[in-house]
C-alpha cells in the first residue's frame, strides 16, 4: 500500500485534525498560564520593592547603609540591587554601578536593558528610586532573570508535552487508516471481481462487528438475492425459450412445407393460415410473459381499492352464460351477498374470467360449471368448479407455473397462459390459488383476506349495489 | 383480401413508425383498403408532416428509435391539433396504455397486432360518431329508440336484453364499419382482456337470431379475420 494512500485516508486526516485541535487547545492554556504567572510575579516584586523603598526614607543614614550592606551580603544569588547615590548621581554604596535612568518617584520601573551579569544574556530588572531628605538617592531593584528562567521552564514543558502527544495521535491515526485501507483494498478487489461478472464472489467480512463489517454483510446478502433472482431469471428464460421456440418452429415448418410442396394458392394459403395461428400463439406467450413479469416486479398497490368479487362474478356469469348455453353446459352463479376484498378490479376480473373460460372449455356437453363467491371468517373466496376432466394430482402444482402446458392442452389450447396470469394476479394480491378434485372435474379456489366495510362505505366506494341473486340456467 | 371501398374516398393516414418493414406492411394494408398513406420515420419528420396538415388520422409508434413518440402527441395537442391519433406500442401494461391516452392518443394498440385490427381502429377514428345526444338511431331497416329502449326492424318489434341492446347500439353508431372483438370487449363490456374462447361470437350470434327473423337478410355480418360489420345499406 502506498504511503500517500494512508495520508489521504479519512481516518488519518481525522486524526491530523484532532492533533491540531489538541495542540491549539494546549497552546492557549499554556499561554494563559504563562501570562498570568509573569504578571503576578512581576507585580509581587514591584510591590515589595516599593514598600521597602518607602520604609527606607525614614531610616537614619547609618541604619540605611547597614541595611544595604546586609541586604547585599545575604543575596547569594546576586539578584537584588541596593545602592545609594549622591545628589549628583555618583555611587556612594552598593550597586548598580551607575544610576539607572529612572525618576526617583518611589514607583517601580522596568529597565529593559539592564547591566549584563550572566554572560551574554541581557538582564531585565525592576528598579525603584527615592530621593532622601539629604538629596541622596536610594535605588532598590531586583533582577527578573529568575522569573525569566521560570517562564522558560513553562514554555519548554509546553513544547515537551505537545510534541509527543501530537506524534502519538498521528501514529495512531495512521495505524487505523492503514488498517481501514487494507480492508477497503480487499473489498475493492472483491467488487472488481464482481464487476467483471463473477457474481459468486462475496465481500470479505472479519470477526469484528463494526460498521464496515455490517455494510459488507448487507452487500453480501444483497448479492445473494441478486444471484437468486438471476438464477430464477435464467430458468424463466429457459422456459420462455421453450415456449416460444415451439410455436415458432411449428410455424416455420408450416411455411417451409408450403413453399416446398404447395403447388396451388389454396395449399399455400392453408399453410400460411396454420403458420399464423402458431405465430399468434408465440406473440400471446410474449404478452402473457411480460404481463406476468410486470405484475411480479411491480408490487405497487396503486390501483388497489375495494372490489366486490360477487359483482365481478355476476358480470362474468352474464358474459359467459351464452357461451355455456351454446355448448349445452349448465352454468350457475352462487354469489348471494357482496364479497369485498382489496385489489385491482380489472386484474381480478381477468383472473376469474380465465378460470371460467377454462372451465367452460374443458367441460363436455351436458356438464356443469359453478361460479361462487362468498365471504366468511374474514376470508373472501371465489370458486370456479366444473365437471370436466379435472386436473391430475401430479399436475396440480405445475399448472400454475409459468406457461406450463398440461396433457389436456392438446385438445384445447391456451390453458397454460391463462393460468399463469391467474397465478400472477393471485400473487400480486396476496391471494392463495389452489386446485382440487371436484369429483368429477376441477375446482379452482381463489382465497384472500376479505375487506370489512360498513355497508354505506362499501356502496359508495364500489358505486354499485351488491348483487342479490343466485340463479342458474341451461 | 381487401374489401371494396364502400363509400367514397378514404381519409389520408400518416404513419410515424421507424421500423421500415412494419411501416411498409401498414402502408400496404391501408392502401389496399383505399386509404392514402404517408410514412415518416423520425420524430422531426413526423411532426413536420403532421403540422403540414392533410392527414385525417395519425398512427404513431410510441418508441421511435430512442425518441419518445408520445412527445409528438403532446406537441400536437398543445398546438391545438385535434387530428385523431392511434398509438402503437410494444408496451402493454395498463399504466402504459393510460399514459398513451393521457398524452392525447385516441386509441392504443399493442404490438404485435393484426393489421385488420389496426385498419378497423383507423376507420373508427376517421369517422365521426353520430351525435350522441340523438334519441333515435337508424341503420338500414333497423331503428332504435334510446329513450324507450326499443328496437324495430321494419315493422317488427325486436325484444332485446339490456346487454344485447347495448351491443346493437354500438353497431348502429358505426354502420358499415368493421368492429373487432377487442373493440367490443373494450367498449361494450369494458373488459381489458381477450378471452380465449369465442364468447363474443356467441353474443353476436344471439343478437343476430333476434334481429334477423325468418328469411330476412343478415344485418350483422362476419368480416373474415377482422370482426363484424353492420350492413346499413338499404
Amino acid at each position: 500500500m502506498q504511503t500517500t494512500d494512508v495520508l489521504k485516508s479519512r481516518a488519518f486526516r481525522l486524526s491530523l485534525a484532532f492533533a491540531l485541535a489538541i495542540a491549539a487547545a494546549a497552546t492557549v492554556v499554556f499561554t494563559l498560564i504563562y501570562l498570568q504567572f509573569s504578571a503576578a510575579s512581576e507585580q509581587m516584586v514591584a510591590a515589595r520593592l516599593t514598600d521597602e523603598a518607602t520604609r527606607a526614607l525614614n531610616e537614619s543614614d547609618g541604619e540605611l547603609r547597614a541595611q544595604i550592606t546586609q541586604r547585599l551580603a545575604s543575596d547569594l544569588r546576586r539578584l537584588d540591587y541596593a545602592g545609594l547615590f549622591d545628589p549628583n548621581g555618583a555611587l556612594l554604596l552598593g550597586g548598580p554601578a551607575s544610576l539607572p535612568s529612572i525618576r526617583p518617584d518611589g514607583r517601580p520601573h522596568l529597565v529593559a536593558s539592564g547591566p549584563v551579569r550572566d554572560a551574554g544574556r541581557p538582564d531585565q530588572a525592576i528598579f525603584v528610586a527615592v530621593r532622601r531628605a539629604d538629596g541622596s538617592i536610594l535605588v532598590l531593584g531586583r533582577s527578573l532573570s529568575e522569573i525569566d528562567d521560570l517562564r522558560g521552564t513553562v514554555a519548554r514543558s509546553l513544547a515537551l508535552a505537545l510534541a509527543p502527544t501530537t506524534i502519538l495521535i498521528l501514529v495512531i491515526g495512521a495505524f487505523f487508516a492503514r488498517r481501514a485501507q487494507r480492508r477497503l483494498g480487499s473489498i475493492h478487489a472483491a467488487i472488481a471481481e464482481i464487476m467483471k461478472g463473477d457474481l459468486k464472489q462475496r465481500l470479505p467480512v472479519t470477526s469484528e462487528v463494526d460498521e464496515l463489517d455490517r455494510v459488507a454483510r448487507g452487500v453480501n446478502l444483497m448479492l445473494d438475492e441478486i444471484w437468486r433472482l438471476l438464477d430464477q431469471l435464467r430458468h424463466i428464460g429457459d422456459d420462455i425459450a421453450h415456449d416460444l421456440r415451439t410455436p415458432l418452429a411449428v410455424a416455420r415448418a408450416k411455411i417451409e412445407r408450403g413453399l416446398e410442396r404447395g403447388s396451388t394458392i389454396g395449399e399455400l394459403r392453408a399453410a400460411m393460415a396454420e403458420a399464423l395461428v402458431h405465430l399468434d400463439r408465440s406473440a400471446a406467450t410474449i404478452s402473457a410473459f411480460l404481463r406476468v413479469s410486470a405484475m411480479e416486479s411491480d408490487r405497487r398497490e396503486r390501483s388497489f381499492g375495494p372490489v366486490d368479487l360477487s359483482a365481478v362474478c355476476a358480470g362474468l356469469f352474464e358474459f359467459y352464460e351464452p357461451l355455456a348455453q351454446s355448448k349445452s353446459v349448465v352454468i350457475a352463479l352462487a354469489a348471494p351477498r357482496s364479497t369485498l376484498a382489496r385489489g385491482d378490479e380489472d386484474l381480478l376480473r381477468e383472473a376469474i374470467s380465465n378460470l371460467v373460460d377454462n372451465a367452460i372449455k374443458f367441460t363436455p356437453e351436458g356438464g356443469r360449471v359453478l361460479i361462487a363467491a362468498a365471504a366468511a371468517d374474514g376470508r373472501a373466496t371465489v370458486e370456479v368448479s366444473d365437471s370436466g376432466c379435472g386436473v391430475p394430482p401430479q399436475d396440480r402444482e405445475d399448472i400454475f407455473r409459468r406457461f406450463y402446458r398440461g396433457a389436456r392442452d392438446g385438445a384445447a389450447p391456451g390453458y397454460g397462459l391463462g393460468l399463469s396470469i391467474v397465478a400472477a394476479v393471485a400473487k400480486l394480491h396476496g391471494f392463495c390459488l389452489t386446485v382440487d378434485d371436484n369429483g368429477p372435474g376441477a375446482r379452482f379456489v381463489l382465497r384472500g383476506e376479505s375487506l370489512q366495510l360498513d355497508s354505506d362505505e362499501a356502496a359508495r366506494d364500489i358505486g354499485a349495489a351488491p348483487p342479490k341473486r343466485s340463479k342458474a340456467s341451461a | 383480401m381487401p374489401q371494396t371501398a364502400s363509400t367514397g374516398a378514404k381519409p389520408a393516414v400518416l404513419v410515424i413508425e421507424d421500423e421500415r418493414a412494419l411501416a411498409e406492411e401498414i402502408r400496404y394494408e391501408l392502401q389496399a383498403e383505399g386509404y392514402p398513406v404517408a410514412l415518416a420515420d423520425t420524430r422531426a419528420e413526423g411532426l413536420r408532416v403532421a403540422r403540414a396538415g392533410g392527414a385525417a388520422v395519425l398512427v404513431i409508434d410510441r418508441m421511435l428509435n430512442h425518441e419518445d413518440g408520445l412527445s409528438i402527441l403532446e406537441a400536437l395537442r398543445e398546438e391545438g391539433n385535434p387530428t385523431p391519433i392511434l398509438v402503437i406500442s410494444a408496451l402493454s401494461t395498463v399504466d402504459d396504455r393510460i399514459r398513451g391516452l393521457k398524452a392525447g392518443g385516441d386509441d392504443y394498440l399493442v404490438k404485435p397486432f393484426e393489421l385488420r385490427e389496426l385498419t378497423a381502429r383507423i376507420e373508427a377514428l376517421s369517422r365521426r360518431i353520430p351525435d350522441s345526444r340523438a334519441t333515435r338511431l337508424r341503420a338500414g331497416p333497423l331503428e332504435m329508440d334510446l329513450v324507450e329502449r326499443s328496437v324495430r326492424r321494419g315493422d317488427r318489434r325486436v325484444d332485446l336484453l339490456p346487454r344485447e341492446f347495448k351491443l346493437l347500439e354500438y353497431f348502429m353508431r358505426r354502420p358499415n364499419q368493421i368492429v373487432t372483438r377487442a373493440m367490443l370487449l373494450e367498449d361494450v363490456w369494458n373488459y381489458k382482456f381477450l378471452p380465449e374462447t369465442n364468447v363474443v361470437d356467441v353474443h353476436i350470434g344471439n343478437l343476430r337470431r333476434k334481429i334477423d327473423a325468418g328469411g330476412e337478410p343478415r344485418l350483422i355480418v362476419n368480416v373474415r379475420a377482422a370482426g363484424f360489420k353492420l350492413n346499413a345499406d338499404d
